[in-house]
């Protein structure tokens, strides 16, 4: 049986430095809209979650999905379709696209999970082109070319149109959505992922169905990057092409890989960064927008293999370092020789190189 | 040391909030109060660093500078504002992006219109804001006919082009002139779809024959599947006409060369061709190939006179597109001129059935009814290289198509305004 959702013990004396850290992400999240425009806000929200729900198979699970645009654009059609057809509140067709790309990954992931590395990328990859022909195809239901137009976002007779107003009313769902993921990577299941990761063979051999457990995985990303595409269509009121295309899967490995794989705040930084960078540069007059986010790309990977979560954690440490290296009354000698178990337990969290 | 740093901070700090405060005193604050804002402002947003940067992008943001310019020129003090401004965007073809783009460009920078916008879904989606935001929108890039069609709205106007008006004019004209039996290749895709189905309807009309219809793969580097059956189709087709556009297009071309078809009688058409399509392969690789130009720089003195205008600031001779540009920009501010106010009700009630003739749009008309803006299209035939006296004097013109028959006739599109 996976224990999923049960709650794994946590060692004693967590610092709460942690709890500062999360209430300040909050707050952070709740003052987004009044620090950038609304609508680049809502992006930045949608993205930071399906590039967390992505970290959970590449971060912890060891794998990297180079299709994850099928599960967002699947469920990116499918909330506009229910939006469009029903007229339900959004949040209900945003959850009907997301367990609609959840059973899009159940066959497609128990085809997959039985390759790793670029194998694994390549067929992932593979199943996210033919979902992208039979969008562009399916003209009479998605619209092909031109896209799906006119999503409505409907809640309960509220006035939705104004972008400020509908982030906080998307903005739950996000917060649910990286919730979700939080407990999913601290629950046994979540360790047993991770051991997976590290060594596959030393899993199998303690008993583990490995490829179940991965398969599991899968379809849990999947369903939570379907939450965050479904919510990413009715924000803007339409789902296109775009949501499919490969360059949107490569969008949220980047986004990953810049916060610092196995991370899931560190993805969500990457998220902001990315549409923050795609933002100001269409309006900054320079005509080389590749150019400069592949340069940051390249500069992140060079300068900060850990990403920019991974760098800034080195730097809280090396802080951390510097003080208990203060001389200090009796407890420092203490301390010094055997790391906390805290710092222990944290440092199970580092992916290892070879991740 | 640190303190001086502190001062130098503090005095650029200081320096910086009195720039600011006399930026917001300044020019704007004196209240016209005929314009929102005290001025007028276009947006361009289109694509300035992908496939569709050359045949508009940056340039076109320079054409709509040009009507500025041309516009204060010709009122000056009887202007209604002397205070126009011109901001652009890079939707880079992404619709989310062209979306949040053209709200923060409504609804931040005051942008009275939006100009330009290619790739139809975020073309579509841009009409989806304006219709919202109560704010004008003339599209020039996308080809879509769902802008004057199912889609259509109150403040968008579709200016330069569309897949009907590019499928019309080639079929028929060259179905007239002989090529009666057609071999259609097109891309599976919306754009390809609609292009054929058009195409189809034209070439009927017109007393041609369309033999065969085939779907291709898109985007696709190999056509010889296609090029090598239409020799040994019986009848044989006078025409292929193929509806690939951009890197497809130029590999078609490319391998229609290299089968030889054209010594072989079957001519091409193209469905939808820039200028710059054919200066990025050469004209020879083009000769002979007809296909439908909504406008060409070379085509009369007025023309010209525009386009060495146009060269002298970019360097390069302007597409139809950028020639759109400059006229949507030049009417607009003509119907805020009119009003009296750029108030976008006022504007449009301007717009709506108006007749002019600029330097791009000939006999033209802005439809009351789906608010498609028709004007004289042109038949063009690509010169090969011998006949080409002067740089990108690529086309031509066979013959003008006027403004009534160019385009979809009013009430078949599906659009209720």
């Amino acid at each position: 049986m996976i224990r999923l959702f049960l709650r794994h013990t946590e060692p004693a004396g967590r610092r709460p430095l942690r709890y500062l850290l999360l209430a300040a992400g909050l707050l952070l999240a709740l003052a987004l809209p009044w620090l950038i425009y609304p609508p680049v806000a809502m992006d930045i929200a949608s993205w930071a979650l399906f590039a967390a729900a992505l970290d959970l198979l590449l971060g912890y699970t060891g794998l990297l999905s180079f299709g994850h645009a099928a599960f967002w654009g699947t469920s990116a059609y499918a909330a506009g379709l229910i939006a469009i057809h029903s007229g339900l509140p959004f949040p209900v067709a945003v959850l009907g696209g997301a367990l609609l790309a959840a059973a899009l990954a159940v066959p497609i992931g128990y085809l997959c999970v039985r390759n790793s590395g670029i194998y694994f990328a390549m067929v992932t990859l593979a199943f996210a082109q033919m979902i992208y022909f039979v969008a562009n195809q399916w003209r009479s239901l998605t619209g092909g070319e031109n896209g799906l137009q006119g999503i409505p976002r409907e809640l309960l007779g509220l006035d939705l149109s104004d972008p400020f107003v509908f982030y906080y009313a998307g903005l739950p769902i996000v917060l649910l959505g990286l919730w979700g993921l939080w407990r999913i990577v601290h629950s046994p299941f979540g360790h047993v992922l991770v051991a997976i990761r590290d060594n596959p063979a030393r899993a199998r051999a303690i008993g583990y169905p490995v490829e179940r457990y991965k398969l599991l995985a899968f379809v849990l990303s999947a369903a939570l990057s379907g939450l965050a595409g479904g919510l990413f269509a009715i924000s803007h009121g339409f789902a296109s092409l775009q949501e499919v295309n490969w360059t949107t899967s490569g969008k949220a490995v980047m986004m990953v890989v810049l916060g610092g794989i196995g991370s899931l705040w560190g993805s969500t930084l990457g998220a902001a960064l990315v549409v923050q960078l795609e933002d100001y540069l269409s309006t900054a007059g320079f005509d080389g927008i590749g150019i400069v986010t592949g340069t940051v790309f390249v500069l992140v990977v060079l300068l900060f293999r850990q990403g920019l979560w991974g760098a800034g954690r080195q730097l809280g440490a090396a802080a951390g370092r510097a003080r208990r290296r203060r001389p200090k009354p009796p407890a420092a000698t203490e301390a010094a020789p055997v790391p906390t178990p805290t710092t222990r337990e944290e440092a199970a969290w580092t992916p290892s190189p070879r991740g | 040391m640190r303190t001086t740093i502190r001062a130098v901070t503090a005095v650029l700090a200081t320096g910086g909030l009195l720039v600011a405060g006399c930026g917001r005193g300044g020019p704007g604050g004196g209240g016209d109060e005929k314009v929102s804002g005290g001025k007028i402002v276009l947006a361009v947003l289109n694509d300035q660093s992908g496939v569709y940067a050359d045949l508009s992008g940056r340039n076109s943001v320079e054409a709509v500078r040009m009507a500025v310019a041309d516009f204060q020129a010709k009122y000056g003090d009887r202007a209604v504002t002397k205070n126009i401004e011109v901001v652009t965007a890079d939707h880079q073809n992404k619709p989310d992006i062209a979306n949040s783009k053209a709200q923060e460009l409504y609804d931040r920078q005051q942008a009275d219109v939006i100009l330009d916008v290619p790739t139809s879904s975020a073309a579509l989606a841009v009409a989806n804001v304006a219709k919202a935001k109560k704010k004008l929108y003339f599209n020039i890039g996308a080809a879509t006919t769902e802008l004057t069609g199912k889609q259509c709205n109150k403040y968008t106007f579709h200016y330069a082009y569309d897949t009907y008006m590019l499928a019309n004019g080639t079929g028929s004209a060259v179905t007239k002139e002989g090529g009666k039996n057609w071999y259609i290749v097109y891309p599976d895709y919306a754009f390809g779809q609609d292009m054929q189905k058009s195409f189809t309807a034209a070439i009927t009309a017109a007393g041609g024959k369309v033999l065969a219809k085939d779907p291709t793969p898109f985007p696709n580097d190999n056509f010889s599947t296609f090029l090598l059956k239409a020799p040994a189709m019986n009848p044989r087709p006078d025409v292929l006409g193929t509806m690939q556009a951009g890197g497809d297009l130029v590999n078609l071309v490319k391998q229609y060369n290299e089968f030889k078809l054209r010594d072989k009688g079957i001519k091409l058409s193209v469905g939808l061709m820039f200028i710059t399509d054919i200066h990025s392969l050469g004209p020879d690789a083009f000769a002979g190939t007809t296909f439908t130009d909504a406008w060409y720089w070379n085509f009369d003195d007025r023309n010209r006179q525009w386009a060495d205008r146009f060269t002298a600031k970019t360097r390069t001779r302007p597409s139809f597109a950028h020639a759109a540009n400059y006229s949507a920009a030049m009417q607009y501010l003509e119907a805020v001129q009119r009003a009296g106010t750029d108030a976008a009700d006022a504007v449009v009630g301007r717009l709506e059935g108006y007749s002019y003739d600029d330097v791009f749009a000939r006999n033209a008309t802005v439809r009351a009814e789906d608010h498609r803006v028709v004007h004289d299209v042109y038949l063009a035939e690509v010169k090969p290289k011998s006949e080409v006296k002067t740089d990108w004097d690529y086309e031509r013109i066979l013959r003008t198509i006027p403004a009534a028959e160019a385009f979809r006739p009013v009430g078949t599109g599906g659009c209720a305004l």
